[in-house]
């Protein structure tokens, strides 16, 4: 059945992204044959772990789970640990610790705080596959300042032709701001101006979502940490993208729309402009 | 899960449903429960929940108006047990299907001789509030039966645009209470947007007014035309404080989670990144970058 992920992945897509996680759960507990279909196509926000011996936060998903224990990209152990627990082979191991290392740079970069992850395994082909997280939440000091949380997933497959690499490369930006609009120390100051009368406003705005690119290219390949070069330009061009995106297209729309549905101006009067226009041209016409 | 957990759960997605978008949340829940039977009773309570507290709004049999079905709108049962909704502007009460969203059974209702006059007056006041700042709107105004004096005042504008992967609904509801002088007001609204992704907007705005005892004393053409005039001037502030919001959340909440660039107003060098990496690496020195 497969218009049933369909509908699965409709209802996910209409929802408030604000549930995700809670609704994706409700889906398994509905359907628990289709667990593995929904875990692999819906993002959910990332869990935050510590390295248990190296006391460093890291980034749990479904990539980097086996059974249920997350596997730590700084000691490349398993929490709760694992004997036999899947880890890459020695070679692209060391991959995977130079790519932490440069994504930890760019977070820093662009983040200036967040933490970031990043998990590759091989794939059956020869080629190996690959995901980078980066998560950063920020919590407001006071409830009336804005808090939110940004959490990206960038899924890829490198394929190795000669002296080039082809990637795919899968991203979603998963965003939530919101924040609490209160005016009361304002109104007291009214109250002692305008004497009785008396406006308390109490406000919160959420504005949330979640979105997913896709893209392909084909980049040089001098040696095997060209890799997280090649990656790591991606990734990057992406997010630049998706944040753009985001700011200027999805939340300008939202926007437009509380417009659409009320318009600050009054719309009685400039209906009444509009009519005194055309008199005046049909006026000048004559 | 067991029957009544999958029911459970079918009805909170469809109280989650967006705006105008409640048929295709259903279709999704029906394909997923795959129980046609046991759902269409199971939801229905939900559905019931959702129409109210989403202040849908009605065509009212024999008028060319629109009345809104809400907690406000519900009229004592009669005997016979039914639900019914009152539009108090044709003083209509009707039946009211929360599958089909249609009214039906209409019958006249005696309005209150006490209150209707001014309820009447606030009902004229806000339909002209109405066509001055709201493209798709419908009001109802309703007299409080369990106390007078007090007076509902609902406002609904939804716009739907499934084409082009959007919707929108605008409600306001504000508690007139001439007793207490004053008016306690929320505006809720809420957007989605989901072309290749799903961004939604939510706000609540609460308001307490109190109002001066000129307003409640006057004629209640003047009353409630300036009752209106508070609210205008209220729900106007409430669109510039959201509008001062958006411009915060993209300039400063944004930049604080994700900078569009580096501070050096650059992309990265990846070369330099990985080879500067190695060097720290060997070397052990503290990186340039920060503190890893």
């Amino acid at each position: 059945m497969a218009d049933l992920v369909d509908s699965m992945l409709d209802l996910m897509r209409r929802l408030p992204p604000t549930r995700t996680e809670e609704n994706v759960n409700a889906l398994i507990g509905i359907c628990p044959d289709y667990a593995d279909d929904l875990l692999g196509s819906v993002d959910q926000p990332l869990q935050l772990k510590t390295d248990r011996s190296t006391g460093r936060e890291y980034l749990a998903c479904d990539y980097n789970r086996d059974g249920e224990s997350h596997r730590s990209p700084w000691s490349n152990e398993y929490d709760p640990p694992l004997e036999d627990g899947t880890v890459p082979t020695p070679k692209l191991r060391k991959l995977e610790i130079s790519a932490n290392e440069a994504f930890d740079t760019y977070r820093e970069m662009y983040y200036e705080g967040g933490v970031s992850s990043v998990y590759l395994w091989d794939l059956d082909d020869g080629g190996f596959a690959g995901v980078v997280l980066l998560k950063k939440v920020m919590t407001p000091a006071s409830l009336h300042e804005p808090s939110g949380s940004w959490d990206s997933i960038h899924v890829f497959e490198a394929a190795e032709r000669g002296r080039q690499a082809h990637y795919k490369l899968t991203s979603t930006v998963m965003l939530q701001l919101v924040t609490r609009n209160g005016s009361d120390a304002e109104d007291t100051q009214k109250k002692d101006v305008k004497g009785a009368d008396s406006w308390k406003r109490n406000g919160e705005v959420n504005l949330s979502g979640s979105m997913t690119r896709q893209t392909e290219q084909d980049m040089a390949l001098h040696d095997l940490s060209s890799h997280v070069t090649n990656t790591g330009r991606m990734i990057e061009d992406m997010e630049i993208k998706m944040r753009n995106l985001l700011q200027e297209v999805y939340f300008g729309k939202t926007r437009d729309v509380v417009y659409d549905l009320r318009s600050v101006d009054d719309l009685e009067k400039a209906r009444k402009q509009r009519e005194l226009q055309k008199e005046l041209v049909g006026f000048i016409k004559r | 899960m067991d029957s009544k957990e999958r029911i459970d759960a079918a009805c909170s997605f469809l109280l989650q449903s967006p705006p105008g978008e409640i048929n295709d949340v259903l279709n999704d829940v029906r394909n997923i429960i795959s129980d046609d039977d046991s759902l269409q009773e199971g939801v229905l309570p939900a559905l019931r929940e959702y129409n109210l507290a989403q202040f849908m709004a009605v065509d009212v049999p024999g008028t060319d108006h629109q009345s809104i079905v809400s907690e406000a709108a519900r009229v004592l049962p009669s005997e016979d047990g039914a639900e019914r909704f009152l539009d108090p502007r044709s003083q209509t009460s009707f039946l009211f299907d929360h599958l089909s969203l249609e009214a039906s059974d209409p019958q006249a209702v005696d309005p209150n001789e006490d209150s209707e006059p001014f309820r009447s007056a606030l009902d004229k006041a806000t339909l002209q509030y109405l066509s001055a700042h709201f493209h798709d709107g419908v009001s109802s105004v309703f007299s409080r039966t369990e106390s007078p004096n007090q007076f509902v005042i609902q406002v609904v504008a939804n716009k739907y645009n499934p084409s082009n992967y959007w919707s929108g609904r605008w409600r306001s509801e504000y508690v007139v209470d001439l007793n207490e002088h004053k008016v306690d007001g929320k505006v809720l609204v809420n957007v989605h947007y989901y072309e290749q992704g799903n961004v939604q907007l939510a706000t609540t705005h609460t308001v307490s007014i109190t109002l001066p005892s000129a307003i409640v004393t006057s004629s209640p053409d003047t009353s409630t035309t300036k009752i209106l005039a508070l609210i205008e001037s209220e729900e106007g502030k409430f669109q510039l404080i959201l509008n001062d919001t958006y411009q915060d959340m993209g300039e400063k909440t944004f930049k604080g989670l994700r900078r569009a660039l580096p501070l050096t107003r650059q992309k990265l060098d990846w070369d330099k990144v990985l080879g500067y990496k190695l060097g720290a690496e060997i070397s052990s020195s503290k990186g340039v970058f920060g503190n890893s």
